[in-house]
């Protein structure tokens, strides 16, 4: 929100006395952060940062309130002529308890403009001046003093004024232009012929002030929050006045913003006041709130005294009992953020300075929790990973549905995981695959010249169930382009499926990843973390002897079929060798040639052997023998 | 080779000399012819001798010259047969002495030629660790990952662990838990992401539904295990359009801490140990008055500039400081939420923008660098510990 300097001093005499990075320290010290400063018509506008708790401070008058109350300086008096109520010029009905409140007064607009200065202050808060002095002056209230107030021109009333909720499918052309169908929810100002305005978010067009209007209706009410906030909300209507009406605007200010009003239009345009009432009245304030010594105490970490407390909050507004050990606590009208002990502490606190809190660690009050096994296990794989020359991405958890189906497992519809509200298409499933995304970042390395691409992702993916998506993390696996081949010793081969199986291997998956093709020479597997192996629970494991006498290698050229499965001829050597001496068997190198007999390729299977003694060249040569043997009765044969 | 050339030269003089002292001018062309040939010949080998630059070179020089038969020396040799009788002593020992030159010069050029194919084999052999050598392939962890396990490192010391939760979550965990009121705008499907099938459920907003999970869990045991402290990093969804500033996905760590008699100062004191646990032990910190829904008193935690030491610099924007992180103590609605007594117990809370922190640490001017996954971006950013 901006805030005019001058203006800001015209409310507290003593900020004029602040240079401009005191004044911003200030108002950051108590809440009301600086985003900017701007030098605007002869003066500094500063970009207030207000939370939406403190609709009481979206004002000039607001915030030095808050000054004064922390400089413990005077505020200047609020300069109103209390118009005379009188008779009602219009009949004014309030039908909900949700309009509380409503003073409005008649008056016959002269000739005049808004003065200059007052369009110079709108023109620093970057409001354009209307030149109407009635909606100016309306304007400048609510920048001034936060309460919002409205002009209606009084002779394009019907009737009388209902303050009531709009009936469902009733319509009103609003200030904007927009004709917009109400609900029964919306408030709405209503004359004879129907709504004339939505209650505390914005006028009706057929009753708006014009160069034309003679006679203006002022209206300066206050409209329960929430269902402005509604309104405001339901048709895409934020404005000035819902922003604070919606925030909670001080009811007791009603009849003075109404006079305030007055005051302006007969200055500025010698209007001339027609009648002036207020209908209904503004609603008691709440039960005091306690504030005790000891929770003080606990939230500002020292012991504050009572009296201490009790100036603070009285700076504030709050009418303070103080009784033995704790203060009885009514907040001011226009602090509806008051509540609770805490919100009293954090007002003693924040007047003091935040800057005054002790510092202190909190003591241990039982044993620490370790790490989850789960967490731990995701931290070390990921570690793993990058030092096995992976690269970490981190990607959107939505995708597209087409890349989504093409990845995601079958029995894992769309459906289940499909957001209603998107940022577009390409992001509208929550995928059952992490594939898509690492294959588009992929690409999007290779595209960018990378000679090699190695990724990663450990993420959750999403499988559809009735009670919704159950989220499981996956580590999701990329690797293609060109292995190796950037030094003098190492040769340069394009990355292969095996490449993905042996990393697969190596974290300890026990069995064949599904290792799927995601372009031109780029591969992908994922699995379920929490499939893989587990760490060890002990610190180091269970000792395992080994022996210390010489291993024997062999070797077995074996000429097979192109389609032998090498699964089930390992497994048939491995079965008629004697499994306490073979540490080893495996295809070292496999041979395909034109000079191999037609549809047979050769390969190489070497088998270590070792035991607790020294092996014999006779009994090695014999399982040897058996396992040619084996491999012999799957059609394999010794390779000349 | 000069001195090779000098010998030869002393050796030719000396036989010239003998030849001469027994010759006549009448003994006819024969002679004559026979010397000039040992000259020319002589001449010939001592300009080829270092031409040969290896071994076989070498060889083919020899057998040209001194060879067993048709060499140069075995033609000189023949001729002696024909000489006259007087001079073949004389000539004899000349072509011999020729020869025994050849001999030795062949000899003394094998071996530097020896020595130099011995040099160039060693430099063959040798490493020269200059050369570009193979190096392990290097991956990296992703930058915001590795800024959150540093968190969790840094809180480690004090008792805290990492509780974690879905991230599709229930309204009732991602706001009614929190305080967060029925109405308010963060709930709005301009917000927040609802899935189609299941009405009731939206993807998490912040990771603050992990504290409700957490307290509702360990709410009847808290007395026994004395308060609860954890964090909760992970990734959290607003419906944000994708640019330099914003991304519908991000992440955040949470803190939470609740024990008998917490205040403020645990928070300020916790706070102040960690940040300058990862920013270096002369940070400042300072609280801010500020407001959340789930937290009273609430702040926004300020820490002293990390890049310029608080002299001011565009990131700091000249202040010297840098908002960091929003917390405060646990809203009494909260812990009673959870089925916790905020008579009895009390705690803060905190959470902190991942991504904001790895912008400023590293000055990183577009947030989609983080998600794009530029190997390049990742292993300078990331890397490895």
């Amino acid at each position: 929100m901006w805030i005019e300097r001058k203006a800001l001093a015209a409310e507290i005499p003593a900020a004029a006395g602040l240079d401009t990075r005191r004044l911003c320290e200030t108002l950051a010290a108590l809440g009301f952060p600086v985003d900017g400063v701007a030098a605007r018509e002869g003066t500094e506008a500063l970009d207030v940062d207000i939370t939406a708790n403190r609709g009481d401070a979206m004002s000039h008058r607001g915030l030095a309130r808050e000054l004064a109350a922390k400089l413990q300086q005077p505020l200047a008096p609020l300069e109103a002529s209390p118009a005379v109520e009188g008779a009602p010029g219009i009949d004014v009905r309030l039908e909900t308890p949700a309009c509380p409140v409503y003073s409005t007064a008649i008056l016959e607009l002269g000739m005049g403009d808004t003065p200059l200065e007052v369009q110079a202050f709108l023109l620093a808060l970057e409001s354009t001046p209307k030149r109407l002095p009635a909606v100016d002056a309306s304007n400048e209230l609510l920048h001034r003093f936060g309460h919002p107030t409205h002009a209606f021109d009084a002779d394009r009333i019907r009737g009388a004024v209902a303050i009531r909720w709009a009936r469902a499918g009733e319509t009103l052309t609003t200030l904007d232009g927009v004709t917009r169908t109400l609900v029964a929810q919306d408030l709405v100002i209503a004359d004879a012929s129907g709504p004339i305005a939505l209650a505390g978010v914005m006028g009706g067009d057929g009753t708006k002030v014009t160069e034309a209007t003679r006679r203006v209706l002022l209206e300066s009410a206050w409209f329960d929050p929430k269902t402005v906030r509604a309104t405001a909300r339901r048709h895409s209507l934020h404005t000035d006045a819902s922003h604070r009406f919606g925030r909670g605007a001080d009811p007791a200010m009603a009849p003075v913003a109404r006079d305030l009003l007055v005051d302006r239009l007969r200055a500025w345009c010698g209007a001339r006041l027609m009648g002036a009432w207020t209908v209904g009245s503004a609603p008691v304030a709440g039960a005091p709130v306690p504030l005790t010594e000891t929770l003080l105490a606990r939230v500002a970490g020292e012991p504050l005294s009572l009296a201490e407390a009790a100036d603070a909050l009285r700076r504030l507004g709050c009418s303070v009992d103080v009784e033995t050990g704790g203060l009885r606590v009514i907040p001011p009208t226009w602090r509806h953020d008051l509540s609770i002990p805490e919100d009293l502490a954090e007002e003693v606190l924040r007047l003091r300075g935040y800057e005054h809190i002790p510092s202190v660690l909190p003591p241990l009050e039982g044993p620490p929790e370790p790490l989850s096994p789960s967490y731990l296990q995701r931290q070390r794989l990921a570690r793993r990973l990058a030092h096995l020359g992976f690269h970490q991405t981190v990607t959107y958890g939505f995708i597209s549905p087409e890349a989504d189906v093409a990845f995601a497992a079958p029995g894992n519809p769309a459906e289940g995981r499909t957001l209603v509200n998107p940022l577009g298409q390409e992001y509208s499933v929550l995928r059952g695959s992490l594939l898509p995304s690492l294959r588009a970042a992929a690409e999007q390395n290779l595209r960018q010249g990378a000679r090699e691409v190695r990724l990663f992702e450990l993420a959750p993916t999403y499988a559809s169930a009735p009670q919704g998506p159950v989220e499981r993390f996956t580590l999701g696996m990329a690797w293609g382009g060109i292995l190796d081949g950037e030094d003098y010793l190492s040769p340069a081969r394009p990355v292969r499926e095996a490449d993905l199986s042996g990393i697969a291997q190596e974290l300890g998956w026990d069995r064949l990843p599904e290792v799927r093709s995601l372009g031109e020479g780029l591969f992908g597997f994922e699995l379920t973390v929490s499939e893989l192996p587990p760490a060890e629970a002990r610190v180091i494991p269970a000792f395992r002897p080994f022996s210390r006498f010489p291993a024997v290698e062999r070797d077995l050229s074996l000429l097979v079929d192109l389609g032998q499965a090498y699964g089930a001829l390992a497994a048939a050597m491995k079965a008629a060798l004697p499994l306490d001496t073979l540490q080893d068997l495996r295809c070292v190198d496999v041979f395909r040639s034109k000079g191999l007999p037609e549809g047979r390729q050769a390969w190489l299977m070497r088998m270590r052997f070792q035991a607790d003694r020294t092996l014999v060249g006779e009994e090695v040569d014999g399982w040897v023998a058996a396992a040619l043997a084996a491999a012999e009765s799957l059609g394999a044969k010794l390779r000349a | 080779m000069d001195s090779m050339q000098r010998q030869y030269e002393e050796g030719l003089l000396a036989w010239w000399g003998v030849i001469l002292r027994g010759s006549k001018e009448s003994d006819g062309p024969g002679e004559a012819m026979v010397l000039r040939e040992m000259k020319k010949r002589s001449a010939d080998f001592y300009n080829l001798l270092p031409e040969c630059k290896d071994l076989d070179s070498l060889n083919r020089l020899k057998g040209e010259f001194v060879g067993r038969d048709g060499s140069h020396a075995a033609k000189l040799m023949d001729r002696l047969k024909t000489a006259p009788k007087e001079q073949k002593r004389d000539l004899g020992a000349a072509i011999n002495g020729l020869k025994q030159g050849w001999e030795e010069g062949l000899k003394t050029r094998q071996a530097e030629l020896g020595a130099a194919k011995k040099d160039l084999n060693a430099l063959a052999d040798r490493w020269d660790p200059s050369l570009p050598p193979p190096v392990p392939a290097r991956g990296a962890l992703h930058p915001l990952n590795r800024l959150m396990d540093r968190l969790v490192e840094v809180f480690r010391p004090l008792g805290f662990h990492v509780e974690e939760g879905p991230e599709v979550e229930t309204e009732a965990h991602n706001f009614d838990g929190l305080n967060i009121p029925e109405d308010h705008s963060a709930r709005a499907s301009s917000d927040t992401f609802y899935l189609a099938a299941h009405p009731d459920l939206l993807l998490r907003t912040h990771t603050s539904p992990v504290q409700v999970r957490t307290l509702l869990r360990v709410a009847p045991e808290l007395g026994t295990r004395g308060g609860i402290r954890f964090l909760a990093p992970g990734r959290v969804y607003r419906k944000d359009e994708i640019d330099p500033t914003h991304s519908p996905m991000f992440h955040q760590v949470e803190g939470m801490l609740v024990g008998h008699g917490i205040g403020m100062q645990h928070l300020k004191g916790t706070l102040e140990y960690a940040l300058r646990a990862l920013f270096g032990p002369h940070t400042e910190i300072r609280l801010r008055p500020s407001y959340f829904p789930f937290v009273e008193p609430g702040c926004e935690v300020d820490v002293s500039c990390p890049l310029c030491g608080a002299a001011g610099c565009r990131v700091c924007k000249g202040s010297g400081w840098v908002e960091i992180l929003g917390a405060g103590l646990i809203h009494p609605n909260v812990l009673t939420y959870a089925g916790i007594d905020p008579t009895v117990w009390s705690g803060w809370a905190f959470g902190m923008g991942v991504e904001r922190m790895a912008m400023m640490l590293s000055q990183t001017p577009d947030l989609r660098l983080f998600f794009e996954n530029d190997q390049r971006f990742l292993q300078a950013m990331g890397g490895l510990d």
